[in-house]
């Protein structure tokens, strides 16, 4: 390589520096999620992003969302000589969120220093975070290592107890290398660690169980323990096929925390270039939990400190197919749809063993949105 | 050279930038009326005539040139070879057929830039009806020379373009970059992308300069002296470099090298590259 450079020196013109301009660039887009519960609850979140990249290596990427959630809060009351029934209660979901996170970043030569900061609110939850992140490129940029730390304060509050206000507060770190292998092979992998500590109950769940004698049944509130502490590995892997005109995309992601949950997530997905304008992503998810030491959907007798009966606490298992078309015309605007069903279910539980009373949930969900580069 | 070429060039009265301007297109065609094998007085005609015969002298601005060939070559295996322009005895880009093995089989016979003798002052083509042309980097050479005279001329924002080869001299005034666009290798007159460009060369190597499709099949004109067929892979390589030269042979080597070879290469040159793959996808950008 250095040979043609050399070879170029010795001719009678200018070497001039390979500079590119120094001018802005970037994207913007507008997302609109629907999903849908089985009917128990219908979310619509209209998401608005942008990303500009300016002069000297300044990067500023920033979204703003809106969901719309709309439906009921399912609340479990359970027999101990059947099976657990869920009850759509009057007490209805019907809440407005608003997020935004701004993330801006500075390249210096192989470094790369980005500051984020994020807000969510709604009116019973209130999150601020922020987060410092460091890259550095090796290897001729094919090797990039990265660390990152992050902090979110959380206030809980309910509409049912105006008194209820109480923090959380978590604390992430990261670290991650990216290799890319060959031209058309990316693999990236992750560790994540997270400590957090404070309200964790969910103020809106109660437990209730009737009990063959006594007639009077058992009442319980969510009460989970005041920690959490999370580990997690992902590792992703991205192979272009040339003669096929299309990318294998395989996830993985392992997850253990201190309540006693393991989790597995693992997703394959073929993206397939179209007469160079289209592309098709067909794409499968399979995920699967064990419960939490404290998920109980019926209330034990003596009655434990800590209890919850949400069963996303529980043992089950997910299978998540989903189809995404993306658009990509000349002029610099993309069009783009996904649609995706979701089935979790006590039976896609790994190896069984999946909770017993696990309410199978189905849902489905469209995404459409639309960008343009400038 | 029979493309469309564009000189601009800033400087503080037009006086100036009038003479700067006049004595770059005189360099360039200098070069052209030195190195075209159209003319019957030029170097590269006269080495061409003696071919199989005798030595021909040659000065050292032809010397150096021949060793970025040779360079390029090298770097190439053999796929960037300034003898392969006989190929286009059979190759004829206006009729949509494809050569047979039979007709090829000759003209490779007369490729060979490993048997072509030289040295600082002197070439000669081993071979009757063996050519040289300097096709592959002579347009980018003389853009190059073309800056470099401009910059002589004390001129510090010129853009040259010889037919898509392109020199930058600095930004426009104000600091602005130059807006290049880089030609969409299936849309006619549409852009695939733009970018901002300070300074430096740039060269585009596409298969739609000239083709033919026959059965389905696409033909460029960017020919593998190896085999004789057209590269295959990328519709479209543009290298960002410090010289219009060194961008131009990248491209080609790229071209003919492929999409996995070709990019692998273009990753280890470690210039800034913006590919088209055979599928029509960006394969990859200058960030």
């Amino acid at each position: 390589m250095a040979a043609l450079l050399k070879a170029a020196l010795a001719l009678p013109v200018l070497a001039l520096p390979a500079r590119a301009g120094a001018i802005e660039s970037g994207e913007v887009g507008l997302n609109i999620l629907g999903y849908k519960e089985r009917g128990l609850m219908r979310v619509t979140e209209p998401v608005a992003w942008g990303r500009v990249e300016l002069a000297d290596g300044w990067e500023v990427k920033g979204s703003a969302a809106v969901d719309i959630v709309t439906g009921a809060s399912p609340e479990l009351v359970t027999n101990v000589s059947g099976k657990p029934v869920q009850v759509i209660t009057g007490a209805s979901v019907d809440d407005r969120r608003t997020i935004w996170d701004l993330k801006v970043s500075k390249r210096l030569g192989e470094w790369t220093l980005g500051v984020s900061g994020a807000r969510s609110s709604e009116e019973d939850y209130l999150s601020r975070a922020y987060g410092l992140e460091v890259k550095r490129d090796l290897n001729d940029r094919n090797t990039t290592l990265t660390a990152g730390f992050g902090r979110a304060a959380d206030r809980v509050r309910s509409h049912d107890d105006p008194t209820l206000d109480e923090p959380r507060d978590t604390r992430e770190y990261l670290v991650g290398l990216t290799q890319v292998i060959s031209p058309v092979t990316v693999v990236q992998t992750s560790l994540q660690w997270g400590r957090g500590e404070g309200y964790y109950n969910d103020p809106y769940r109660h437990t209730l169980t009737f009990y063959p004698e006594p007639s009077v049944p058992a009442f319980a509130v969510d009460t989970r323990p005041d920690h959490r502490n999370t580990f997690a590995w992902i590792t992703r892997y991205r192979h272009h096929v040339a003669s096929h005109n299309g990318t294998f995309q395989a996830e993985y992601r392992f997850y253990r925390d201190d309540w006693g949950i393991h989790a597995h997530t693992a997703e394959i997905a073929w993206s397939q270039g179209v007469g160079g304008v289209w592309t098709l992503r067909p794409a499968l998810r399979y995920y699967t939990q064990s419960q939490a030491d404290f998920y109980t959907p019926l209330i034990p007798q003596p009655q434990p400190a800590i209890l919850s009966s949400d069963q996303r606490l529980a043992a089950f298992g997910g299978l998540s197919p989903s189809l995404r078309a993306q658009y990509q015309h000349p002029g610099g605007w993309r069009f783009e749809g996904t649609i995706g069903y979701i089935e979790n279910a006590s039976r896609f539980h790994a190896g069984g063993g999946g909770s017993e009373f696990f309410e199978t949930l189905r849902a489905y969900y469209a995404i459409v949105g639309v960008s343009r580069t400038f | 050279m029979a493309a469309e070429n564009e000189l601009q060039v800033h400087a503080e009265d037009a006086g100036i930038a009038g003479r700067a301007a006049r004595a770059a297109i005189a360099e360039v065609q200098r070069i052209e009326a030195k190195y075209s094998r159209y003319r019957p007085e030029s170097v590269v005609s006269r080495i061409n005539a003696a071919a199989g015969k005798d030595a021909v002298a040659i000065d050292e601005e032809t010397a150096r040139l021949l060793d970025f060939a040779d360079a390029c070559w090298r770097q190439s295996d053999g796929a960037f070879d300034p003898t392969s322009g006989i190929l286009r005895r059979a190759w004829r880009f206006d009729v949509a057929r494809v050569p047979l093995e039979a007709e090829l089989a000759p003209l490779l016979g007369l490729i060979g830039w490993d048997r072509v003798e030289r040295d600082a002052a002197a070439i000669r083509l081993p071979q009757a009806g063996m050519e040289l042309d300097f096709g592959g980097f002579g347009k980018e050479y003389a853009v190059d020379r073309a800056a470099t005279v401009l910059a002589e001329h004390g001129i510090a924002s010129a853009f040259a373009n010889l037919a898509g080869d392109i020199a930058i001299l600095g930004e426009q005034p104000g600091a602005e970059p130059w807006q290049v666009g880089i030609r969409h290798p299936r849309e006619k007159d549409g852009l695939i992308a733009r970018l901002p460009v300070a300074s430096g060369g740039m060269a585009t190597s596409g298969d739609y300069e000239r083709f033919v499709v026959v059965d389905g099949m696409r033909h460029c004109h960017i020919l593998d002296p190896r085999t004789g067929h057209s590269a295959r892979g990328l519709q479209s390589v543009t290298v960002h470099a410090t010289s219009c030269i060194v961008a131009g042979s990248a491209t080609t080597i790229a071209m003919l090298k492929g999409a996995i070879d070709g990019m692998a290469w273009l990753e280890a040159l470690g210039l800034p590259y913006f590919c088209v793959s055979e599928d029509g996808t960006v394969a990859h950008t200058f960030r």
